[in-house]
């Protein structure tokens, strides 16, 4: 098989080479400039000529300092001498992170970038100019700095730790035995050996890629895997203990993961999630959180527990149920139990939501998304994915991340308790399959034209030359060129198709990182993968160091990463655009008798969120309205609570109303005041009729 | 005046020299020998804490090392007391027993047990046994207050049983954007919050005067008329927002605030924002994960006379079989220290804890910890108490500041009515005419101060015992035989004698600290094979994988148990075994090969 396939490879080439002169024309190499990384420093300093170039917007925040003491930084950006505007810390806020993982680069590009649009647009453009005015927008691109610092060392290697030492073999040493470059090649590879109790075999279809052999299918296995590097401490192991090691978006408290270590020894242990977790506690007015990282929230919805978002049964305590006329033994939803509360008349006229239910049942914590936030999460979810798609940018779901164990984005809406949302803003894209209609047959082809052969497109031609056999260095792009100029018609290419021997089996699986070898070859020139390169081990004898590179995966080439930076920045601008407000829309007195008075309080959110999620009411730290009503000595409550609790009021005007009576003067003036930490405050006077 | 001669003045001096020489000589004697003396029949503030510590350390210096491991919220010196001999070894190759009290600010007895607790190893040192052992073979890591803040408030100004719990940084506990701002008021000026009651038409009141003693109140039965209400707890409504003393100083429990299993504020109240948010639960931790030898620990409350063992919740399951074991044995002899206290867990017979000290300590450090609740209610401890599930609702009931007939008769007869405001009439703002009266901040919970020496003796015998059992260990065999020219079989027992184990299952099964290991030193020494002997009569051995000379022994030494192993090693002249346990200690023995 190999042989013959060879001997294609060898005609192919040879054809090339005597009408083309040159075998590598690199088309893609313009395309191919890497996504530029900016580096500590030059964020650092971004930052801070941003803030002391623009003083009356923005302000650099040290919040704290990562395991290696660099510095930790929030820029606070909000247009302190807009018209009647409210100190920073009295507005609704919106938080952004980026890069808590350290290698997320495309995150801290886009939030650095967002600083930038942002502090040009004020004054600008509508859009930016209102968001400044009226909120605060914190922003975050760096809060694992130490793990960002590694890439910049003489080698590359995907580490997202901080540098905290951790005896990650529990051998007594710490951090006694990393990874080498062995090669100098400027990678952290891979290296396979052969080896009797090797358990590998290489994809028959796809020779670069290694999986498990499958004894059942009668293969055996040849290769052992290791990264690349040596047996520092001479324990038979290899690399089981790098430099450093947790995992900062491991850290955080809600679902940890105890007992692994990159997670670290208990929640918050480490000093970059305190520093996190501390700002976010003294800012109570932050209302949304736009996070960047490898996972993508808003297209994969799936959560760390074990239950379905919005699976909520419970079983009420036999002297619940019976209170309540429901059977002790069944089952019911927090819906239908608030239901029969409302009925049973106990609740007294007092608004009871499902969270109270929850919490005074004692549920425990919360592990799947509330049912009653969801419709708000798909509705994103839906104008996200239609965007992308117009963009051009999707990718298949599958490969979206979702939200891991003792990840800041699940503290963000189960513990913090407001609406968050993590894009990994570029994920390599799936290689467009021919249908099965379409199929390149050597029929077809002796029938086309060049122009025809070329209108099929490079991925079509690419997935067609896979699907073949031919070697991965050729590439539709070089049988394009040899076609416009002649060299090569379709019809000899069917002749050389027709004398090639038939390919394996192609109902074998596909390997799941076959998409990232043809990303690879097709867009990065084959640069994003090293070949099985033969090598002399210390230890180990012969072995073959190869794989794909660090970063594959997080750093697209310039042109798609603006593409898909652009994308992102819009789509989360309009979400700070839609944050809740409060606002009192009415205020009306009307006298009952001489002297008394009802007063009806409209209260109403014009904004696109509810004021709050239903788990940072469960969570108790998103908090409900209060609505006061300020009445001076000579005025008295007949009906009604000085301080009324809203809950909540949902997004686009819903309106609720509050009512009081009152005994006062005529033509006396009454205040009412309405607050929440994530709305701010509002106050409105009015004269009694 | 006589005339000052150059002999006069030599001879003078010389006298005046010699007898400064004698009196400071006698000084420096005496100072060997004085002893500190502390008394136990009154609660120390912080500032008398401070004084008392500092002298023990001038007086033993060569015992105890005391710093400040960190500010409290309003920026006292938390306290920690390291005492350990460093002729006998440097502290952290010893096994380490911590403790600590007070972390409730209302519940300050731990303290005085904590100062016991050092002042008596001290001064009993080379005249005790079990001091001197404890001084030598142990390191002790102890913080007698881990809330001074609420302590000196508690102590000093208005306050009651049950409060201040939590430290003083302001905390919004009704959620109005302001904090602290409605606390209780001590109206009567008696520096007690008690309680306050009123007098109502016959059928509207929830509570009836008890029919032989109008200083308790009684709840009324369905169908029965009651003609008091219970107000609540002294205060006004300092904010108008319709509510009394919803948000007094603090608001949060520091003893909820630990990482191991830490859970929000909806699901566990009091937990704070995230793990170790608090400053004084911060230099817990530092102080804590500083020295993981700590092999076992106490952390004192009160009250209710309780030895408590974790797990503090259900759903990180039961603690592992082999460590219940090592509890058990502790527990239930502490049993016999403290009579009427008894050996519980928490989630099981108490109520459910998350975040607290004693998971953290046991789940972080691999440690074995105990809490105790210090003192009983006096009247009960003259009856068992049923357990939770005996408890009928009238007991439970009666069991509230709704007191009983014994408890008065305790106030009047034996506390002399020191701890009890009678019942007076005031007129409140709110409510007019009202009473005001109860029981006292010292009144409950706090032992009287003629129980407090026996409260803190019988408490630090718990922990000497608990420390004495900690991890023992020995190189009880090491012997040589020649095999060859160079090559020699080196068999070796490590044996302990008490019951910790010198790596707890927690820690072995997940890897919370490095293993035992054994070393050889020696100019040419090499290990060529070694394992664990597993049938001395046929010599066989189970694999031991070698490092450089260092043998991973991953199970420790088990409690009351042993370790046999047999090794092959090349070497010559003379050489060191080192058993080397985090928290079992550092052992070694010297051999020569000839």
């Amino acid at each position: 098989m190999r042989r013959c396939r060879l001997s294609v490879a060898i005609i192919l080439l040879g054809g090339i080479i005597f009408f083309n002169g040159s075998i590598l024309s690199n088309q893609t190499e313009k395309k191919n400039q890497p996504f530029p990384i900016r580096s500590l420093e030059e964020i650092v300093s971004f930052l801070r000529s941003l803030a002391s170039q623009n003083e009356k917007l923005a302000r650099v925040i040290k919040i704290g300092e990562s395991y290696g003491q660099r510095d930790l930084i929030v820029l606070e950006l909000a247009a302190k001498e807009a018209p009647s505007a409210r100190p920073p810390e009295e507005r609704p806020a919106i938080l952004v992170t980026a890069n808590l993982e350290g290698l997320h680069f495309l995150g801290t590009e886009a939030s650095c970038r967002l600083a930038g649009k942002l502090v040009e647009g004020y004054g600008k453009d509508k859009v930016m100019t209102e968001i400044l005015n009226r909120r605060t927008v914190y922003i975050a691109p760096l809060l694992n700095p130490d793990a960002y610092a590694t890439w910049t060392g003489s080698f590359k290697w995907e580490r997202t730790a901080n540098s905290r030492p951790v005896d990650e073999d529990n051998d007594g040493q710490i951090d006694e035995d990393g990874p080498e470059d062995l090669n100098h090649d400027g990678f952290i590879t891979q290296m396979r050996v052969k080896d009797p109790e090797g358990t590998y075999i290489t994809d028959p279809r796809e020779p670069r890629l290694l999986r498990l052999a499958d004894p059942r299918k009668g293969e055996k296995g040849i290769y052992k895997i290791y990264t690349e590097g040596i047996d520092n401490d001479g324990d038979g192991a290899i690399n089981e203990d790098p430099p450093g090691s947790i995992e900062i978006n491991r850290n955080f408290p809600h679902d940890f993961e105890y007992f692994v270590k990159t997670c670290g020894p208990f929640p918050a242990s480490e000093p970059e999630t305190q520093a996190l977790l501390k700002f976010l506690a003294s800012r109570r007015h932050i209302a949304l959180i736009l996070n960047f990282s490898t996972e993508n929230t808003i297209l994969n919805l799936q959560q760390t527990g074990q239950a379905r978002a919005g699976a909520d049964r419970v079983r009420l305590p036999r002297m619940y149920a019976s209170m309540l006329g429901l059977e002790p033994d069944q089952e019911y939803t927090l819906k239908e139990i608030v239901e029969a509360l409302r009925s049973s008349g106990m609740a007294g006229g007092m608004e009871i939501t499902e969270e109270m239910v929850a919490s005074f049942l004692g549920l425990g914590a919360a592990v799947s998304i509330d049912r009653q936030d969801l419709p708000i999460l798909e509705a994103i979810q839906k104008e996200y994915k239609e965007g992308l798609n117009k963009a051009g940018l999707d990718y298949p779901e599958r490969r979206a991340r979702p939200v891991q164990k003792g990840s800041f984005v699940a503290y963000g809406y189960y513990q913090y308790g407001v609406p968050i949302f993590s894009v990994d803003i570029w994920n390599v894209p799936e290689p467009k399959k021919a249908g099965e209609k379409e199929t390149l047959t050597p029929d077809r082809l002796k029938s086309m034209t060049p122009e025809e052969f070329i209108s099929l497109g490079e991925d079509r031609i690419n997935a067609f030359l896979k699907a073949i056999g031919a070697p991965a260095s050729f590439q539709a792009a070089s049988l394009f060129e040899m076609v416009k100029s002649g060299k090569l018609t379709p019809a000899r290419l069917a002749e050389m198709m027709e004398k090639m021997p038939p390919r394996p089996a192609l109902s074998e699986e596909e390997h799941p990182e076959t998409y990232l070898l043809t990303w690879s070859d097709t867009a990065l020139g084959g640069q994003g993968f090293i070949n099985w390169t033969p090598f002399k081990h210390p230890t180990l004898g012969e072995v073959e160091i190869g794989g794909f590179i660090p970063g594959l995966k997080l750093l697209p080439p310039a042109g798609l990463a603006e593409k898909a930076i652009d994308f992102h920045l819009n789509f989360y601008l309009d979400l700070m655009r839609r944050v809740a407000e409060i606002e009192i829309q009415e205020i009306k007195a009307t006298a009952l008798s001489e002297g008394v008075y009802e007063i009806n309080v409209y209260l109403t959110n014009p904004g696109w969120f509810p004021t709050s999620t239903a788990q940072g009411r469960r969570a108790m730290t998103s908090w409900p309205i209060r609505v006061k009503l300020n009445l001076n000595r000579d005025q008295d409550l007949f009906s009604g609570q000085p301080v009324t609790l809203i809950p909540f009021i949902n997004g686009s005007g819903e309106v609720k109303k509050v009512t009081w009576t009152i005994r006062a003067k005529k033509g006396s003036r009454l205040k009412v005041e309405a607050f929440s930490p994530k709305l701010g405050k509002v106050v409105r006077f009015i004269i009694l009729p | 005046m006589a005339k000052i001669t150059q002999s006069n003045f030599i001879k003078s001096n010389f006298i005046r020299a010699s007898l400064l020489l004698f009196f400071s000589s006698f000084l420096a004697l005496s100072a060997a020998q004085t002893e500190i003396r502390l008394s136990f029949d009154h609660f120390y503030d912080h500032a008398e804490l401070t004084q008392a510590l500092r002298n023990l350390e001038k007086a033993y210096p060569q015992f105890m090392t005391l710093k400040s491991i960190g500010r409290s919220f309003q920026g006292r010196d938390i306290w920690g007391v390291i005492l350990n001999n460093p002729k006998t070894g440097p502290a952290e190759n010893k096994p380490g027993y911590y403790i600590d009290g007070n972390i409730h600010g209302n519940e300050i007895q731990g303290t005085e047990v904590a100062l016991y607790a050092i002042w008596w190893l001290l001064t009993n040192y080379g005249r005790n046994e079990l001091a001197t052992r404890l001084l030598d073979e142990k390191v002790f890591y102890i913080v007698p207050t881990v809330n001074p803040d609420s302590r000196d408030v508690y102590i000093h100004q208005v306050s009651d049983p049950n409060s201040p719990r939590s430290g003083l940084m302001p905390y919004d506990e009704d959620r109005d954007g302001l904090a602290d701002e409605d606390g209780p008021d001590d109206l009567d000026g008696d520096g007690s919050i008690t309680m306050m009651r009123k007098k109502v038409p016959l059928g509207t009141g929830t509570h009836r005067l008890h029919p032989d003693d109008s200083r308790i109140l009684v709840r009324v039965k369905p169908g029965e008329k009651g003609d008091y209400l219970l107000l609540g707890e002294e205060g006004i409504d300092n904010d108008g927002d319709g509510q009394i003393n919803e948000d007094g100083p603090g608001g949060y429990d520091l003893n909820r605030n630990f990482g191991f299993n830490w859970q929000p504020e909806y699901v566990q109240r009091g937990a704070g924002d995230f793990p170790f948010c608090f400053p004084e639960t911060a230099a817990l931790r530092d102080f804590i994960l500083a020295h993981p030898n700590i092999a076992g620990a106490q952390s004192f409350h009160n009250y209710g006379g309780m030895i408590l063992r974790g797990p503090g919740a259900k759903n990180m399951g039961e603690y592992l079989p082999a460590d219940r074991q090592v509890y058990d044995f502790v527990g239930r002899n502490g049993e016999k220290i403290l009579p009427g206290y008894r050996y519980i867990v928490v989630y099981k017979d108490m109520y459910t804890v998350y975040g607290g000290t004693i998971d953290f300590i046991y789940n972080v450090l691999g440690a074995f910890t105990f809490s105790n609740e210090l003192d009983q209610d006096p009247l009960e401890a003259q009856r068992p108490r049923p357990t939770r599930e005996e408890e009928s609702p009238d007991i439970r009931a009666m069991l509230g500041q709704v007191g009983r007939l014994e408890e008065m008769e305790y106030h009047d007869l034996v506390l002399l009515g020191e701890h009890f405001t009678p019942w007076k009439p005031y007129k409140h703002p709110l409510f007019g005419e009202i009473e005001i009266g109860g029981i006292k901040k010292f009144g409950r919970r706090v032992p009287p101060t003629f129980k407090l020496a026996e409260t803190c003796h019988r408490n630090a015998a718990f922990c000497f015992y608990h420390a004495d059992q900690l991890p023992r260990l020995e190189i009880s065999k090491a012997e040589i035989k020649k095999i060859s020219s160079s090559l020699y079989q080196l068999d070796l027992s490590v044996v302990n004698s008490r019951v910790t184990p010198s790596m707890s299952a927690v820690a072995i099964q997940n890897k919370l600290h490095r293993p035992d290991e054994v070393r050889l030193e020696g100019k040419k020494v090499k290990v060529i094979a070694a394992g664990y002997l597993i049938d001395e009569f046929r010599g066989l051995t189970r694999p031991l994988k070698i490092i450089k000379n260092r043998l991973l022994i991953e199970n420790g030494v088990p409690g009351f148990g042993r370790i046999n192993l047999r090794l092959l090693i090349e070497a010559e002249g003379r050489i060191e075994v080192v058993y080397d346990s985090l928290k079992g200690g550092l052992k070694r023995k010297s051999l020569a090969l000839d």
